[in-house]
């Protein structure tokens, strides 16, 4: 006899329909044999759908089981299958109809005591099934909404599928959906006293897509700083929502209440990450990394200089491309990765090197320790600010902080003037461009001129500073040439590294 | 120069290149014999004979090993004729080689190291004559503020233009600054004093890498002084034999800014060792770099505001305080805010901007400006005042 049930597997963030065909025979002696590139995860289906099958009041056939997953090409990964597995099996063996199960797909993995249980990547998995309706775990409701309409039937244990198969009980179905809760609210900018400037460059970084590093000593807030930053950012699109949610639900990285990710997300990885973490991959399942959950979002590399060198040389090409492309030997996926990059380190081993003479460091640490983070990486921070201790005096003096909210609104506007010109943001114009949707005035120039024959700016940090300037002079409500007051300000917003210039004084002439 | 006198000088250059050859040592074993003798006990690798020579030390026999592992492919005479192709004079205590082989119109041993209590048996030179007259030395540490640094420039620019040698040690920071300043002296008066540069590595070797330009300056204008012949590396036990040479060859050492344990602290030491000086630049009492010249103010050495006070410590001149004259254009309102924020203590643009209440584009284009016209310098994201353009 033979049972066919519709299903899917999941690869990277791409979910790939499987048909689970399940055969059952007198001939030969009872066994179980399961073939279609299951992995190991996939494979474990035997045990846990037994144990699910008996602890339901049902009855493993005492025969000759072989389990196919078609098609036999696309890897089968994890314990999604589980479901449909056991419905298949229940079919084969003659418990349950071939009619009672038609036109329905089955997601779900199968808990010993018979439950069903969610898997990671129920959006991308459910896109692939047609139009069929979808038997799926209670948990995974609100994600399946969101790849489309259909039927959906949500379960909470094998019995109960069985139970409805049968016609004694009605298939659940889902409730309409109700208005989305509300995101829980974000870190806001408020929080932040002082610090006019380093608030100022992460209000530059969000409205013009340039990713940040901070440079400065531990405990001066840069963790702080760098969480308030999906508060500036434009709340996702629908379709970015959908972007991000996959990848989330693929991954396994938690969605919030009502299942869509609508606000950009905040990941921060810790330094000890490994680059599979990071980018993603994995030898079977393909997971999506950090770098693809912080897609629409905000990428928040602390200790930068402690992370391995070559985990950060692989962000180099997702950087560039805002796609990484993850190739191994049974597949190639591609995840995207467009992210804010922001990132904090201190100055030098000791902390202290930042402040002139501050330093405990010998030269050579000094050295080592900067030259962990190759040039290319460096290069693509636009916007480089020193990040110090506010005094606790100027923490009184200062005006109290503005509000993500007030910030936020400038960032829109700002963001509407990159669309205007055909990118999503300043940080994308490309280089040929710039005279002619940044062009300088002549202070402007006399200043850039200036900085670049005090060698303080090379050829390709022009480029940077007048897109960085163009921001300035975006979010400042300035629309003609760019004048000398937005270059100073961007020239602000990217220090050297310390020590990468000597001091005038000890330099001939 | 007698074949035999040239032998010896050779055999001292030989033997200033054993590996942890420091000076005590040398001399031991030049007490009782003469140069080229000493060369061949040194590299005979017989520890019983160097125990007699240099008395209770420890591991001879590790230390012979290495000295005759070294002296391999080692030629006294080659090697004394490529310092001699080199322009590199190699100069004798008088106490070692008697009748020294002088080149006229070379540098001669400096007469000041020949009294002192841990002098060095060999010398190497290159550049002009040692200089007779008063000279200073000015030290610091090499991760100095730019307040310091240029305080260093300033100083080595005045004393040299009074006629006063600028000794120091040709390292990163304070060293380097000093020696600039006294380079610029040279470059606009012709009859300003030359500097004096003692390193730590053979005169061919610059370390750090970085002032290969300074100490070809400095042996041009002046004359660059160390203990190791040509291709020695800098190894760590030489620079503080470098420091007490600084401070043997000064008549005042000033210290620019040192951290609490800093290198300069023992160049202090070995001036104080020599009765030598020492005078001190106050720096800020929230400066770490400052932290280890505050300690030396409080102790009594007395201070240095600018270089008329270390002339009168030299009786050059009696409390003769000069008037700079300012030539950088007088900063905009805004810089001027700007500059009396700053202040004389580092600051980021930051601080800044909370301190003076301008908006954010304001105190950018103010400060591109100071920094434009020299009254400020930028430094990773760090600004200081300068004293000078």
């Amino acid at each position: 006899m033979l049972g066919l049930v519709p299903s899917a597997t999941l690869l990277g963030a791409d979910g790939h329909a499987v048909t689970v065909e399940v055969h059952v025979t007198e001939g030969g002696l009872p066994s179980f044999s399961i073939v279609g590139l299951p992995d190991t995860s996939c494979r474990e289906v035997r045990d846990r759908a037994r144990a699910a099958i008996e602890s339901s009041r049902l009855t493993w056939p005492v025969k000759r089981v072989t389990v196919n997953l078609a098609p036999p090409t696309v890897r089968k990964v994890g314990s999604g299958l589980d479901l449909a597995v056991a419905v298949a099996l229940l079919v084969a063996s003659g418990q349950l109809t071939a009619e009672s199960v038609a036109g329905k797909a089955f997601l779900g993995e199968l808990g010993l005591d018979g439950r069903v249980r969610p898997v990671p990547g129920t959006v991308c998995l459910t896109e692939v099934l047609g139009d069929a309706a979808l038997v799926l775990p209670a948990e995974s409701t609100e994600e399946a909404r969101l790849a489309g309409d259909r039927v959906l039937h949500p379960v909470r244990s094998l019995g109960e599928v069985v139970a409805c198969a049968r016609g004694e009980e009605p298939w659940p179905t889902a409730g309409a959906a109700g208005p989305l809760p509300d995101p829980p609210p974000l870190p806001d900018l408020a929080d932040v006293r002082g610090q006019p400037m380093a608030r100022y460059a992460l209000e530059v970084a969000a409205a013009g897509g340039h990713h940040l590093l901070m440079l400065g000593p531990p405990g001066a807030g840069k963790t702080m700083l760098a969480s308030r930053l999906p508060s500036l950012l434009p709340p996702l699109s629908p379709a970015e929502a959908i972007e991000t949610t996959r990848i989330h639900s693929a991954g396994g990285f938690g969605l919030p209440p009502g299942g869509l990710v609508r606000v950009p997300p905040f990941r921060a990885p810790h330094h000890g990450a490994s680059s599979v973490a990071l980018v993603g991959g994995g030898t079977s399942l393909m997971r999506p990394g950090e770098i693809s959950a912080a897609t629409n979002g905000v990428l928040f590399l602390d200790e930068l200089a402690e992370f391995a060198p070559h985990v950060l040389d692989a962000l180099r090409q997702p950087l560039e491309e805002g796609v990484v492309r993850v190739a191994r030997a049974a597949a190639t996926v591609a995840f995207p990765a467009r992210f804010l990059l922001v990132a904090a380190m201190n100055p030098c081993p000791c902390g202290q090197g930042g402040q002139p003479g501050g330093c405990r460091c010998t030269e050579g640490a000094r050295l080592r320790y900067q030259r962990r983070l190759s040039g290319p990486l460096l290069d693509r921070f636009d916007l480089r600010v020193e990040v110090q201790r506010p005094r606790p005096d100027d923490l009184f003096t200062s005006e109290p902080g503005e509000a993500s909210s007030a910030v936020a609104e400038r960032v829109l506007r700002a963001r509407e003037q990159a669309r205007s010109r055909g990118v999503r943001t300043n940080a994308e114009l490309p280089a040929g461009r710039l005279d002619e949707v940044a062009p300088l005035d002549r202070a402007a120039t006399d200043l850039l001129l200036s900085a670049l024959r005090a060698g303080r700016l090379s050829a390709r940090g022009l480029h940077r500073v007048r897109r960085v300037a163009r921001t300035v002079a975006d979010l400042a409500g300035h629309h003609g040439p760019i004048g000398a007051a937005h270059v100073a300000l961007a020239l602000s917003l990217r220090v050297d590294l310390t020590g990468a210039t000597p001091h005038p004084e000890s330099v001939a002439g | 120069m007698s074949g035999r006198a040239r032998a010896d000088l050779a055999a001292l250059a030989a033997l200033a290149g054993l590996p942890a050859m420091g000076p005590r040592r040398l001399l031991a074993l030049l007490r009782d014999r003469r140069p080229v003798d000493a060369w061949a006990l040194a590299v005979a690798d017989d520890p019983a004979t160097l125990r007699r020579a240099l008395g209770g030390e420890r591991d001879l026999a590790t230390l012979a090993r290495a000295w005759r592992a070294a002296a391999d492919g080692v030629r006294p005479d080659a090697l004394l004729r490529a310092h001699e192709a080199a322009g590199v004079a190699v100069l004798a205590h008088p106490s070692v080689l008697a009748d020294p082989p002088a080149t006229p119109g070379g540098p001669r041993y400096p007469q000041r190291l020949v009294d002192d209590p841990e002098p060095p048996a060999v010398l190497f030179a290159r550049g002009g004559l040692v200089p007779d007259g008063p000279s200073v030395a000015v030290v610091g540490t090499r991760r100095c503020t730019g307040t310091g640094a240029g305080m260093a420039r300033e100083l080595g620019r005045e004393l040299a233009a009074a006629g006063v040698h600028v000794v120091s040690g040709l390292a990163l920071g304070i060293d380097g600054a000093a020696h600039r300043g006294a380079l610029d002296a040279r470059a606009s008066h012709p009859e300003a004093a030359a500097p004096v540069g003692v390193v730590g590595s053979g005169l061919d070797v610059a370390y750090p890498a970085r002032h290969r330009d300074l100490w070809e300056a400095v042996a041009a204008e002046g004359l660059l002084l160390g203990e190791a012949p040509l291709g020695a590396r800098p190894a760590a036990w030489r620079f503080p034999c470098r420091n007490r040479l600084v401070a043997a060859l000064a008549d005042v050492v000033v210290v620019v800014e040192s951290h609490v344990a800093g290198g300069s602290l023992h160049t202090v030491h070995e001036a104080i060792r020599r009765d030598v000086d020492v005078m001190v630049v106050p720096g800020s009492v929230r400066s770490p770099a400052a932290a280890g010249t505050n300690q030396l103010l409080a102790e009594g050495c007395p201070p240095v505001r600018d270089a008329g006070d270390v002339l009168v410590a030299l009786g050059l001149v009696r409390g003769r305080r000069h008037r700079r004259v300012e030539s950088r254009p007088a900063p905009g309102p805004d810089a001027a805010v700007v500059l009396d924020a700053l202040g004389w203590e580092p600051a980021t643009f930051e601080h800044l901007a909370v301190r003076c209440g301008l908006g954010l584009a304001e105190l950018a284009v103010a400060l591109e400006q100071l920094v434009a016209d020299g009254w400020v310098s930028q430094h990773g994201g760090w600004y200081e005042q300068r004293a000078s353009a």
